[in-house]
């Protein structure tokens, strides 16, 4: 490595492997110090935290190789506004700066983004920072009803969270005294700072072991690098302009509906959502920063999969909204529930690219959005109790294979354990199982959703908060494919709750949750039968759908 | 302690290497075989024969032989197990395949998911329920249960059965009953209870752990029982042991039961040389590395002792890919694999980097150098290139390098696109891939957040003493041991290792909230298990020593860390010292204690050892080389010096006491081991290489 001195921005090819590498595992080293010390279920179950390591311009050079996308993209967009607040030259070594605030960071609340200045013999060369899902956030929990972003918790503007090490007691406690888990909270940005801090102590290492000054040539060099992975990407796929739309449940008689066109022009695409619903006032809302995060997300797993991200992977994509839409709202829009648009946004890409390139593409998963039940209350033995039932629909299919039941996209939220869930809480899930004739048929088929069943088995009622959508507007099919099966939720007695409300429930009580299925790829006609058997054999298909979609006799 | 004569025996994908330990005469004697798949007890026979015909003994004299076999996972990874049949609780049949609901490569939108031992048509289900805390909502349906083994066993005709029910690791009663209408109606038909093989919280692990001993426990029973009788035959009195993941051995008649417990006895037998190794050389923190043709496994020895853990991952999708396989509730030896060996092949991406593995040429073509029709340059021709490796010392000169070619294909197929020359396309092979090993061991270190900077490194496998002083120097260790014999190691570990056995319970709740006599009886059962096997193993039942511990973590925490627990009844008085465990863990794990959450155990931990045995190492069987050990020159590449002339020694001839400077390589039939500028280096007692890094 010692021929890697340069004054220049020319590194060889061996040297920019080893390099690129490097950092790269210094973001995923990062990561790891705060998964391991993080207290947040959020965090652990649904890998909802990113950590990057950013260059002096405060563009990102490396991200953790498992991080969400609304996350990892996002935070060199915040740190920007960090350094309009502190210009670079006023950023002291044990600096922290922290912020919730959606418009500024990743569109709701409850993610903490935080960054730290790195120096290198006495100058600054880069900043660490990491995204966190708290545990709480004060104000209305996770739900999607608050009709102004003041009733879904505080809201922390750019701050010093720690000045030269120390920390800030004033904002400490303004934080502490907000939300209902102050432990756990501030555990849990005690994890974050962690993280910052062995990204920073690992990139000295780095610089010393390269013997590099500074991150500046081999910063550009990297994002060179992506960024030309990306334009030739992109130059593969047609030009022309493409279109799609995609309706949801929205709120009530508020629909969702999104309008999307996609403009190829040699090695630029641009996303653009005019005609998308105007913004509401409950907390569906995305903000610019986590539309363009989901917008460049399936753009990348399709055209690019494999090169590591950096500031260049993002720069061919340019995304837009009209300003005062769903996609682009106006602060003091309510957003906490922001997932419930953003991850819609997957699958109106995909439609309108299929016919582009088809081999690229997956249908509309039936997990997207993510279907939530936040449970909270006291459990038997008195101990206060607060659960989110994960579980996911099915993804969506493709030109290769039938989608993945029960499987997150374009999250990566996973599932507990249905056992240690009810160890915690007073819930008993008699049922979790695949939902047969939920995948949308077609020549490849959706993958499958779930239904669980629960039983309240408190002895007081708790609260419930349902996040969930796809009630009415199932996962569509691409290319010929059929749509999946809707979702739905009611309760033993017969009754149906509101899809996104916050309700109590009594003791007793069972709730039924239906997961919605992905969509199909191409005409089922098309499909080989063998595939219909199996699936009749192992329960995923009934006889009678066999029949209907793929005229089996 | 008797002076016995025990041989180990490692079945590995290629090659079954045999150590033979003589200690009346302190003496001990290698062997080397080709693997026969079909029937691996073939090659064992035979080479146990010639070791002890070699030792000038008789097989009436072999006191144990201990077995370590890569069967199991094999068995999982080609597919190739029993067809089985799942019975759960009422509602979660489909546990199985839903796994974890993750994807394992956030990007790729076309992932295969991981297999599904049991398909669904033989998933079925039966009513009962039982609440986290063992009670009964829902009672075991006798009948029903009946009936479904029935249609699974003589309609579906599946080879074994799984048992696996809600809750189960807290109240085995319904699997027990489970238990006895198998036995009872299907005695023939193997099967596995989940509360049996991993009685542990987590649904899928649980289900899928029985589901994969369920998968190979029929085609292991036959193999042990045949080697067995095998053995008996050809005139051995002495007790078959085999070798668990975990580090330690066991009978057969203990390992048929769960032989899914096997699953990584070979790499366990490696990290259990290392551990031997450690004490030996009075190295307190070791990083064990083993590489061979396909992969490197690093291994934290502590105090003389792997670092374990009680999950593992088989049968991946993408073999280095986390989250790609079926997880496993199994004790094992704590180690990461990378796609770094030997045959790793260099290639050129899509951005016109280098990129070194992790596709491997295996052993067949292998690398170019073998001249067997490799075509893509491997780490081992990078390695010849540089001068690491003698062209016509290879396997003990068996197998002939051609340099030649070697550099052809590197100039051809790395240097030329990369628009380097033929030197800088090798070096930069050879340092990507230690790059990759490095960068792979620092993740590791830190999520145990220990320090590099505290470990030496023992380095053996066909490619380890290679690249040992590069991964070294990278990680900024100041010592390397290589020990001779680096090619039967594994085996040397099975006879290192002591009987052993892990067991667990889990019972989940807040300390304050420990019902202290539940927890009292919980450790008693697994004492007298323990007791019970290991006495049955041979052991003294007052060298058997226990350690308990629990995995804890707080309330509302994703991690649990492993807490030493005080033996003894335990009741109130013990919370103090259980909570300050957890703190003492907590700090060293997370360099912060957060003192105002609540503290809870999930799972109760007991690991019950007989004492290790006291080898003693002198090569006598070894052909020791006489006269001198400075065979001669040959230029070799280093950074700091470019190509130089560097002493080659023989590793054989070397003798206790010998000291010399790098650079240098020293030879030995199965492994090079190469000592860069400025390193000093002494052979110790045990005639390990003790190198001193500059």
């Amino acid at each position: 490595m010692s021929n890697a001195r340069v004054e220049t921005d020319v590194f060889d090819p061996v040297t920019l492997e080893i390099f690129w590498s490097r950092l790269i595992s210094i973001a995923d080293e990062s990561a790891a110090a705060l998964l391991r010390t993080s207290f947040s279920t959020i965090v652990r179950e649904s890998n909802d935290f990113g950590t990057v390591l950013m260059d002096a311009n405060g563009d990102s050079l490396s991200e953790n190789t498992g991080g969400i996308p609304s996350f990892s993209g996002i935070l060199p967009r915040t740190l920007k506004h960090f350094l309009a607040k502190y210009p670079p030259q006023t950023w002291k070594p044990g600096d922290c700066v922290i912020t919730n605030d959606p418009w500024l960071a990743t569109g709701h609340l409850p993610d903490i983004t935080m960054a730290m200045p790195i120096f290198y013999q006495g100058a600054l060369v880069g900043f660490s920072g990491s995204v966190a899902h708290s545990p709480d956030i004060g104000g209305s929990l996770w739900s999607a009803d608050c009709r102004e972003l003041f009733e879904e918790g505080l809201r922390i503007p750019p701050m010093k969270y720690l000045k030269e090490g120390e920390p800030n007691p004033d904002l400490h406690d303004m934080i502490l005294s907000n939300v209902r888990l102050p432990d756990q909270v501030l555990g849990d940005l005690n994890a974050q700072v962690t993280a910052n801090q062995v990204c920073g102590r690992r990139l000295v290492e780095f610089l010393d072991d390269a013997e590099l000054d500074d991150l500046s040539g081999l910063s550009r060099t990297l994002q060179q690098r992506a960024e030309a992975a990306m334009r030739d990407a992109i130059e593969r796929v047609p030009d022309g302009i493409y279109h799609a739309t995609l309706d949801a449940d929205g709120f009530d008689a508020d629909e969702t509906h999104i309008t999307c066109t996609i403009t190829v022009k040699g090695s630029d695409l641009e996303i653009d959502y005019t005609g998308t619903s105007p913004q509401i006032n409950r907390g569906l809302n995305t903000v610019m920063n986590y539309t363009y995060a989901y917008s460049a997300y399936p753009i990348k797993c399709a055209l690019d999969p494999n090169t590591p991200r950096n500031e260049g992977t993002y720069r061919p994509i340019t995304v837009s909204a009209p300003p005062g839409s769903l996609l682009n709202p106006r602060y003091p829009a309510p957003c906490n529930a922001r997932q419930l648009t953003g991850h819609l946004l997957a699958g109106v890409i995909y439609r309108a690219l299929a016919e582009a390139i088809p081999g690229l593409v997956i249908a509309d998963s039936g997990s997207a959005p993510s279907m939530r039940a936040v449970f909270s209350g006291l459990d038997r033995r008195g101990n206060r109790f607060s659960q989110i039932l994960f579980a996911s629909g099915g993804m969506g299919a493709s030109a290769h294979d039938d989608g993945l039941p029960t499987t997150a996209f374009p999250t990566n939220a996973g599932a507990g354990s249905i056992e240690a869930f009810e160890s915690v809480s007073p819930l008993i899930v008699w049922k979790k199982e695949f939902r047969i004739d939920s995948g949308g048929a077609g020549r490849y088929r959706g993958g499958l959703g779930q239904e669980c069943e629960i039983e309240i088995r408190s002895t007081e009622p708790l609260q419930l908060s349902l996040l969930s959508d796809r009630w009415r507007h199932p996962a569509l099919g691409v290319l010929g494919g059929h749509a999946g099966a809707t979702s739905a939720i009611d309760f033993s007695d017969g009754t149906v709750p509101h899809q996104k409300s916050r309700t109590t429930i009594e003791p007793g009580m069972r709730l039924r949750l239906r997961y919605a299925g992905g969509g199909g790829y191409g005409d089922p006609k098309a499909r080989d039968l063998n595939l219909v058997r199996d699936d009749i054999k192992n329960g995923y298909i009934s006889a009678e759908a066999a029949r209907r979609d793929y005229d089996m006799s | 302690m008797d002076e016995r004569i025990r041989i180990g025996v490692d079945v590995g994908g290629t090659f079954t290497d045999f150590v033979l330990v003589d200690e009346g005469r302190d003496l001990i004697y290698t062997g080397k075989r080709l693997t026969t798949p079909d029937d691996p007890s073939v090659a064992i026979i035979e080479g146990v024969a010639r070791l002890v015909n070699e030792a000038g003994l008789d097989a009436s004299a072999v006191h144990s032989l201990v077995h370590g076999t890569t069967l199991v996972t094999n068995t999982i990874i080609e597919r190739t197990g029993a067809k089985v049949g799942l019975i759960t609780t009422k509602g979660v049949r489909d546990t199985l395949e839903m796994g974890r609901e993750i994807r394992y490569d956030l990007y790729d939108l076309f992932l295969e998911a991981p297999p599904t031992l049991v398909p669904r048509h033989l998933r079925r289900e039966v009513a009962e329920r039982l609440a986290p805390d063992g009670s009964i909502l829902l009672p075991f349906d006798a009948e029903a249960f009946r009936a479904v083994a029935r249609d699974l066993i003589e309609v579906e005709k599946v080879e074994a059965i799984a048992v696996c029910f809600m809750h189960a690791y807290h109240n085995p009663e319904h699997e027990r009953q489970a238990k006895a209408i198998l036995v009872e109606a299907f005695g023939a038909v193997p099967f596995t209870l989940s509360s049996e093989v991993a009685p542990e919280i987590r649904e899928f692990e649980r289900t899928s752990t029985a589901c994969a001993n369920a998968y190979v426990q029929p085609r292991m029973q036959r193999y042990l029982e045949r080697l067995e009788a095998q053995l008996r035959a050809e005139g051995y009195p002495g007790t078959l042991y085999v070798m668990l993941s975990g580090g330690g051995i066991t009978t057969v008649r203990a390992a048929r039961s769960f032989p899914i417990r096997l699953i990584e006895s070979g790499p366990a037998g490696g990290a259990m040389a290392a551990a031997f190794y450690s004490a030996l050389t009075d190295t307190e923190h070791v990083i064990s590395f083993d590489m061979g043709g396909t992969t490197a496994k690093i291994c934290l020895i502590d105090g003389g002792r792997p670092d374990r853990k009680h999950d593992f991952e088989a049968g991946r999708v993408r073999r280095f890919q986390k989250g790609s396989g079926l997880p496993l509730k199994v004790s094992v030896v704590d180690m990461i694999e990378i796609g770094a060996g030997g045959g790793s092949l260099a290639t050129v991406d899509a951005m016109g980097l280098l990129k070194v593995g992790p596709r491997s040429a295996g052993s067949a073509p292998g690398p170019v150098c073998y001249g067997l029709g490799g075509l893509d340059p491997a780490v081992t021709d990078a390695d010849l290139y540089l001068g690491y490796l003698n062209p016509n010392y290879f396997l003990g000169g068996e197998m002939p390098l051609d340099m030649a070619t070697v550099e052809r294909a590197i100039e051809e197929k790395i240097a030329r696109p990369l628009g380097l020359s033929t030197l800088q396309a090798a070096v930069g092979m050879h340092h990507i891939v230690n790059e990759n090993m490095a960068a792979a061991t620092r993740m590791h270190l830190a999520e145990k957040g220990r320090d590099p900077r505290r470990y030496d490194l023992i380095a053996f496998g066909g490619a380890g003493p290679v690249h040992a002083y590069g991964l070294a120097q990278l990680l900024k260790l100041r010592r390397m041991i290589v020990p001779l014999g680096a090619g039967v190691t594994s085996a040397l570990g099975f006879l290192v290792a002591a009987p052993a056995i892990d067991y667990v319970r889990s019972y989940v709740s807040r300390l304050e909230q420990i019902d202290w006599s539940h927890l009292n009886a919980l450790f008693s059962d697994m004492q007298s298990e323990a007791r019970t096997l290991l006495i049955d193993a041979g052991a003294q039942p007052e060298e058997i020593t226990m350690a308990r511990t629990a995995d804890m973590r707080h309330v509302g925490q994703g991690f649990e860390i492993s807490v030493p627990v005080p033996g003894g009844p335990l009741d109130e008085t013990a919370l103090p010292l259980l909570r300050q465990a957890f703190f003492d863990v907590y700090q060293q794990l997370f360099e912060r204690t957060v003192r105002d959450v609540a503290i809870e155990a999930m799972s109760w931990r007991l690991s019950a050892t007989a004492p290790v045995p006291n080898v003693r190492l002198n090569f006598g069987g070894q052909p020791i080389g006489a006269g001198t050990a400075l065979k001669g020159t040959r230029p070799v590449y280093f950074q700091e010096t470019g190509f130089a002339d560097c002493n080659v020694y023989d590793r054989y001839a070397l003798r206790p006491g010998e000291r010399f400077s790098g650079p240098a390589v020293v030879e030995e039939r199965e492994s090079t081991t190469v000592i860069g500028p400025g390193a000093t280096v002494n052979i110790d007692a045990y005639l390990n290489v003790i190198c001193e890094l500059p």
